[in-house]
């Protein structure tokens, strides 16, 4: 009796463990976008007064999700060093918001004042709608994983025995 | 020379660190397309893989987009912050370089709005010289004050670095300088410390106007002295403002000698009404002297 009870337990474990996966997953794209919707309003900031250089504001900044740390490590060496363009790591992120980070990056710093206020607002917009999409997705969907988790695993669990 | 070798092509820098002596290099001068330039020891030569060349066959022959690859490296990628002194035709970096840029420019309403399409850039070294505005100090000083003093030479002989080491002595005898270092190439001020010696006593209004720092600097700061690099007719106003104010002022402009500065369109008033009370003119190779004259020229 006790190993099928341990055979279930087990079962909704794996099962609760996958759909905590998939909610953090969804939480890391939320916390990415998050931390680059912090970098744009940051860069909107100074240069409405202070108008130092993108890497000088960047390497002044710290970031909750390592992956943007990285990026932006990766984009203050590209534009510090003499590479022809960002080389931007993807990691966890889906191919969007990958190609989306990317593209920000690589146009950082291309114009003069105003016009770089222009993209830096079209990014807030763009990017504060792939957070809101993010968070909706990390808050609904989550929590819907981890109890469909739990209750598969349960189910797998039941019909093993 | 950690900035000169940020901003310049690899190849160009190997060369540069190994096959010659950095510390004799003066200007470094890329055009889109064409053999790269140096000034070495006063003099310009081609560079090649193997060190200088006369012979511009066998040098280095710059990428086309040579130029625009060193003003973005300059400003480390971010336009916006140089946009306004490149409508003026210059990007100032850290160590008081300055990249003299030519490019189109885009126009609007009549005056340049932006540079595009960079062609060639002109990447100018500063050189501190301790001791090479002694001449003009000893002058210049005296009779417990400072005269006023215009320092005269044409381009490219040295009266910014005569210049900032006259404001690092008078700083040094007990002065209160306000240097206004428009191009950020005299004191090369970084993060709010200057890179380069200017003294002390020196304050530094960098990256501001002339005629801002002859009326608004001289109203906050109460300096002895202010002191100002490439001086226009158009700003002899406000030296004489200043003047008026009771404080001296040193400036340098652009002539090679004391006739050509009285030929100077709008420099008559300022020449003979004694304006300043010493002038120095520097001489470009092969005499490179100082003539100091007291009193008008």
């Amino acid at each position: 009796m006790s190993v099928k009870l341990i055979v279930v337990v087990l079962c909704a474990a794996i099962g609760t463990a996958t759909g905590y996966m998939i909610m953090r997953s969804y939480r890391r794209n939320f916390e990415y976008l998050d931390g680059l919707c912090e970098v744009v309003n940051e860069l909107k900031r100074n240069i409405a007064y202070r108008r130092d250089g993108t890497c000088g504001v960047l390497r002044g900044m710290t970031f909750k999700c390592s992956l943007l740390g990285k990026n932006v490590g990766e984009y203050v060496e590209f534009a510090t060093g003499k590479q022809e363009k960002p080389n931007i790591s993807r990691g966890f992120l889906p191919a969007d918001i990958h190609a989306s980070a990317c593209e920000f990056f690589a146009g950082l710093g291309g114009g003069d004042g105003g016009s770089q206020l222009d993209v830096l607002n079209m990014y807030a917009d763009k990017f504060g709608a792939m957070r809101s999409a993010a968070e909706t997705k990390s808050t609904k969907y989550g929590g819907v994983a981890v109890k469909l988790g739990f209750l598969v695993g349960l189910g797998i669990g039941i019909l093993v025995l | 020379m950690d900035e000169l070798f940020r901003i310049l092509p690899d190849e160009y820098v190997g060369v540069i660190k190994y096959r010659i002596l950095a510390e004799k290099l003066s200007e470094v001068r890329i055009v889109n397309r064409a053999p790269v330039r140096v000034c070495y020891d006063g003099s310009y030569r081609f560079l090649c893989e193997n060190g200088l060349t006369s012979d511009k066959h066998g040098a280095f022959v710059a990428g086309e987009r040579a130029a625009e690859g060193v003003v973005m490296r300059a400003c480390e990628r971010s336009l916006y912050t140089v946009t306004e002194t490149l409508r003026h035709g210059y990007v100032a970096t850290r160590g008081g370089i300055r990249i003299g840029v030519c490019g189109s420019g885009v126009v609007s309403g009549g005056t340049v709005a932006a540079v595009k399409d960079f062609s060639s850039v002109n990447i100018r070294l500063p050189h501190e010289v301790k001791g090479c505005a002694e001449n003009i100090f000893a002058r210049a000083v005296s009779g417990g004050g400072v005269k006023s003093t215009l320092i005269v030479s044409p381009p490219g002989v040295g009266k910014t670095t005569v210049l900032r080491d006259l404001c690092r002595l008078v700083s040094e005898r007990g002065y209160n300088v306000l240097l206004c270092d428009e191009k950020y190439e005299i004191a090369a001020v970084s993060g709010g410390v200057p890179t380069l010696d200017v003294g002390c006593r020196t304050d530094i209004m960098s990256g501001m106007s002339k005629t801002h720092v002859l009326t608004a600097g001289i109203a906050s700061m109460r300096p002895h002295v202010v002191m100002v690099d490439e001086l226009f007719a158009g700003e002899i106003d406000c030296v004489e403002n200043a003047r008026s104010c009771g404080v001296s002022v040193v400036a340098t402009v652009h002539a090679a000698n004391t006739a050509e500065l009285k030929s100077k369109r709008g420099w008559e008033r300022a020449i003979g009404g004694g304006l300043f009370d010493i002038y120095a003119v520097l001489s470009d190779a092969p005499r490179r002297n100082t003539a100091v004259y007291e009193g008008g020229i």
